[in-house]
């Protein structure tokens, strides 16, 4: 019997917009990746038909690291609605969120469309700007536990991003340093080298997988590349930082 | 604390490194917590060493990871001295039978071109004294069984130090950023590593000041043409029989340690 995608759509969503914590779906309801999928995209027509609209995507499990702990053999994508952009130098409410992580990025801005599978070198002719960026994820599920399925079904966590000035990508990206601060204090060290190996293959991914599911990456999108460190428990009152080199910097709050 | 014990400790480590049986942890022959007394140690089989021809080439710098120092319990760094039989050339295959339980990091290694041999040197006059950079692999092990280390077994072992790759490049500090240049180390096309300058005491040149400082106290001050290992840019990875481990590093290029099967 196949799920009813309605039903699990609208408990996501619920969750989504009230910031509550549900439990996994996966313990009571049998779906595969692929409903997950179409539970993800229903919950976010929901959020469309509520006034939002969509901005980008987000990768997940960018890191072969991460995808082996979460028992998985390929990156999760999720879609990015413009009330989740935080303004750079901004302040999230931190009661709008169930318990929020973030993670550093850098993301891109294409300039043309992306369709079904494309090289990484294709992918990086699309690219009018890459900026420093980080990911705000917040799994609606108790105690940030999930299955992949699951996870994709929550829009793979996605709940913000912040996005730092936009620079011309005429520079090398596989290998920038980058260093996420908390008042000031680095929390993580990385290497957009995490990110598959060199970002662009993020990308070039992207646009294989979300043609999957019947999308296409459109001139214009945001792509989130994915996490380039582990996830950092957010809390209130604290000042973040990621720091990218060669790129520059974004930066957010969290609100007391 | 006694001398008898501190020869005792050099002995065993000696013998663990000659015979290639791992002995048990030294800290117990030691005052607990002494680290001076674990450097006394290290000098009496950095004097065995030169003893025996071996030439001193550098230092390295270990623990200059605010995790690690957590981990090991202790807010410092520590030193090992880099002799020229440690040197491995890029990519020339390392022996791995010889070794016990390796792991590699990655690290930026500056060469000096003047001696720091006064107390107290400034970040700038460490800086001044540097004549370039170039990326490196230190490949650590422990002659302790199964690294069951603390700080002074490592401190009195040449600071887990066994042999190093350093980079044919010679990389000038202002053609690259030493806090931000982005790490990799790659096996079979994958990361295994990743990092960043800012990862070894927020810059490296931070880890080479506390060195100089320390030589200068130690009576082994800095000279012109020493190698200074400048401490982990991200995560030490186990080494594997038979594989190769790349490291990249923004601004200076990469460099190679191959391991036999």
């Amino acid at each position: 019997m196949s799920a009813d995608i309605e039903k699990l759509a609208k408990i996501v969503y619920d969750a989504q917009i009230n910031a509550t914590a549900i439990s996994q779906l996966s313990e009571t309801e049998s779906f595969t990746l692929e409903e997950a999928y179409r539970v993800q995209a229903k919950s976010i027509d929901m959020r469309l038909d509520a006034g939002e609209h969509r901005v980008g995507m987000k990768m997940g499990f960018t890191s072969r690291a991460k995808m082996i702990q979460m028992g998985v053999d390929d990156m999760i994508w999720g879609r990015l609605t413009n009330s989740m952009l935080v303004e750079d130098g901004g302040e999230i409410d931190f009661s709008k969120y169930v318990h929020p992580r973030v993670e550093p990025e850098i993301a891109y801005l294409l300039k043309s469309d992306l369709e079904g599978p494309v090289s990484t070198m294709e992918a990086w002719n699309a690219v009018e700007a890459i900026a420093p960026a980080m990911e705000i994820i917040d799994s609606r599920y108790e105690n940030f536990k999930f299955t992949v399925e699951d996870v994709v079904a929550d829009n793979s966590s996605s709940s913000g991003f912040v996005i730092g000035q936009w620079c011309f990508p005429e520079i090398d990206i596989s290998n920038l340093g980058m260093v996420m601060e908390f008042d000031g204090r680095a929390v993580q060290i990385g290497s957009s080298a995490a990110i598959l190996g060199h970002p662009a293959r993020s990308l070039a991914t992207a646009s294989r997988m979300v043609a999957e599911d019947g999308e296409k990456l459109s001139a214009g999108d945001i792509v989130m590349a994915g996490g380039a460190t582990a996830a950092e428990a957010l809390y209130e009152g604290v000042s973040v930082r990621n720091s990218v080199e060669d790129l520059g910097f974004c930066g957010f709050g969290v609100s007391k | 604390m006694s001398d008898d014990a501190i020869q005792k400790a050099a002995d065993w480590l000696l013998e663990a490194y000659q015979t290639g049986k791992a002995c048990e942890p030294v800290r117990d022959l030691l005052p607990e917590g002494d680290v001076d007394a674990a450097y006394a140690v290290q000098e009496i089989n950095t004097e065995r060493r030169l003893a025996g021809g071996a030439r001193m080439v550098g230092r390295k710098i270990g623990l200059t990871s605010k995790l690690v120092q957590k981990q090991l319990g202790v807010d410092r760094p520590d030193f090992g001295i880099l002799f020229d039989d440690m040197a491995i050339p890029d990519g020339e295959e390392v022996d791995t039978s010889s070794l016990l339980a390796p792991r590699v990091e990655a690290e930026i290694t500056y060469v000096l071109e003047k001696d720091i041999n006064f107390e107290k040197p400034t970040n700038s006059e460490v800086i001044n004294a540097i004549a370039y950079a170039t990326p490196s692999i230190e490949i650590v092990d422990s002659r302790v069984k199964d690294w069951n280390i603390k700080i002074q077994d490592t401190v009195a072992d040449n600071a887990s130090a066994v042999l190093y790759v350093v980079g044919n490049q010679k990389v000038k500090l202002d053609e690259f950023d030493g806090r931000m240049c982005g790490m990799v180390m790659e096996s079979k096309g994958e990361p295994v590593s990743v990092g960043a300058g800012a990862a070894c005491l927020g810059h490296p040149i931070n880890a080479v000041r506390w060195l100089a400082e320390e030589m200068v106290q130690r009576g082994r001050p800095l000279s012109a043409g020493d190698v200074v290992m400048s401490g982990a840019l991200g995560p030490m990875v186990g080494v594997e029989a038979g594989q190769v481990y790349e490291v990249r590093i923004n601004g200076l290029g990469s460099v190679r340690a191959a391991f036999s099967v």
